[in-house]
């Protein structure tokens, strides 16, 4: 018998951020992928507040999206107040990237 | 609780050994709308409640569908929930059904079958059930009083398994089985505490608590939803056995056992069988033993449980039989003939190529009586006998 790929944890439509339940491959819609700047970020935040995914991933000294999730909404970008997040059209990364 | 219930034989009617069953159970909410034949059920457990036999909190809602919404959130927040309607009822409340299965809530419900709207028939006919068979939930069906107050029991305890989880809704026919007066052995509550005890011992299903946000039903589209689907079947495949082993139980419990899925009557040296289920299946019965005793070789295999449809061991009870008749109570548009012989009929390469034969009788309360199903059997007979036979028989219209 094949052996199905089942993600999620629970028998009943639970969800929450939680990246166990985040089955969800809604990175694939995205049309801008967010791309953050190491070096202007000063870790406030707000990015993790505003997005709506809840797909910012803390890296310590800095956040970036986690990709298989970010729809490419731009609202982290809009709303970083050191402008440390930039949209890039996904287009730009079909040569180092199968799709 | 504040008042004991000791348990007793007493005269009741299918409605009332529906609110017993569901008394006993201790449920935490109540959610229940009136409608003919259901409402003595609302009228029974508000009177349980008023005398401090149920200790729930009795919802009063303004329709049937507010009522499963919020059996559905209740069984959610991790209650136990009962609730109870019937045809135009049912259909009322048919996105909450679906809504409830999808979530994979474990809510118990009585439906009392009646006819569908279109023609206002205020009478009895499975063709409610019928409509919601692709709503997700187990379907399991009742013969008498008995058995409905037994069935209500054990669907708690087949809902609530950790690895079922999906609701359960018992069916009687009305009329004739929601007014009909029968002695009743009513348990203790002692014993239905105990009989439904192991699943206190399962893992704990997740619930809505405050301070731990969920989402619950949002996965909408793409994998999760797929993902969803296939463990929500593979759940009412294991519905099948679970319901098989909860009957054997239960009768090591109360001394009553129904066999599961489907009762077996007089099938072991059968050559043709009948198919019927709820209250007609007593009247079968009577007709199968007097035909027994002229010499013809005919059981009955009684449908206890419609969702799942039971499959296997119907595959497994007709192998070798010569001929086969399905009393359908309710009618399947589109393919002119009963739904459960149709259902049937998709057994045909496991069964063998027999004649099965389907019989539309009892819509709209008219009696599946003794002379029908002599007829029918007749019929069946005459089929075994390597005879021309008529595939389907609205059997009223050939008097």
């Amino acid at each position: 018998m094949v052996k199905l790929k089942i993600h999620t944890k629970y028998e009943g439509a639970w969800s929450n951020a939680d990246e166990l339940l985040l089955c969800l491959d809604t990175g694939s819609w995205r049309a801008e992928r967010p791309m953050v700047d190491e070096e202007k970020c000063n870790y406030c935040g707000l990015c993790i507040l505003y997005c709506p995914t809840q797909c910012m991933t803390n890296m310590e000294h800095h956040f970036v999206p986690n990709l298989d999730f970010c729809k490419g909404c731009g609202i982290c970008a809009r709303e970083c107040p050191r402008e440390a997040i930039s949209m890039v059209a996904e287009g730009n990364f079909r040569d180092e990237e199968e799709i | 609780m504040k008042r004991k219930y000791k348990g007793e034989v007493r005269t009741i009617t299918g409605n009332a050994a529906a609110a017993y069953g569901a008394m006993l159970c201790r449920p935490d909410v109540v959610a229940l709308y009136p409608i003919t034949p259901q409402t003595e059920v609302v009228e029974q457990l508000s009177r349980f409640s008023a005398d401090g036999l149920l200790d729930a909190e009795m919802v009063e809602v303004e329709g049937e569908n507010t009522a499963m919404n919020i059996a559905a959130a209740a069984t959610i927040s991790g209650g136990r929930v009962f609730t109870a309607s019937s045809s135009w009822g049912l259909a009322f409340m048919y996105d909450a059904l679906l809504q409830t299965a999808g979530f994979r809530a474990p809510v118990v419900m009585v439906n009392v079958n009646r006819e569908m709207p279109g023609i206002l028939a205020v009478s009895t006919g499975q063709q409610d059930m019928i409509g919601t068979r692709d709503a997700g939930w187990i379907q399991i069906i009742a013969e008498d009083c008995q058995e409905i107050l037994d069935l209500v029991i054990m669907a708690y305890r087949l809902a609530e398994d950790f690895d079922i989880q999906v609701p359960v809704m018992v069916n009687y026919d009305g009329f004739y089985l929601s007014y009909l007066s029968e002695g009743v052995n009513i348990p203790a509550r002692e014993e239905v505490d105990v009989f439904l005890a192991p699943l206190k011992e399962q893992p704990e299903r997740p619930k809505l608590v405050p301070g731990g946000p969920l989402g619950c039903g949002t996965h909408g589209i793409e994998k999760g939803f797929v993902e969803l689907r296939y463990k929500h079947c593979a759940a009412m495949e294991r519905a099948k056995k679970k319901f098989d082993e909860i009957d054997r139980l239960f009768g090591e419990s109360f001394g009553r056992s129904y066999g599961g899925q489907i009762e077996e009557y007089r099938m072991e040296d059968a050559e043709i069988a009948l198919v019927a289920s709820g209250s007609a299946a007593g009247t079968v019965k009577t007709v199968i033993d007097s035909k027994r005793k002229q010499g013809l070789k005919i059981g009955l295999v009684k449908l206890r449980m419609f969702r799942p449809f039971p499959s296997e061991r119907l595959s497994r009870v007709f192998r070798g039989k010569k001929a086969i008749g399905v009393i359908d109570r309710s009618v399947c548009f589109g393919w002119n003939c009963g739904p459960i012989y149709m259902e049937l009929r998709a057994l045909s390469p496991e069964i063998g190529l027999i004649p099965i034969m389907s019989f539309i009788d009892g819509l709209a309360n008219m009696d599946i009586s003794i002379v029908h199903i002599e007829r029918m059997i007749d019929s069946v007979y005459a089929a075994s006998q390597g005879k021309p036979y008529q595939r389907v028989t609205w059997v009223v219209l050939e008097e």
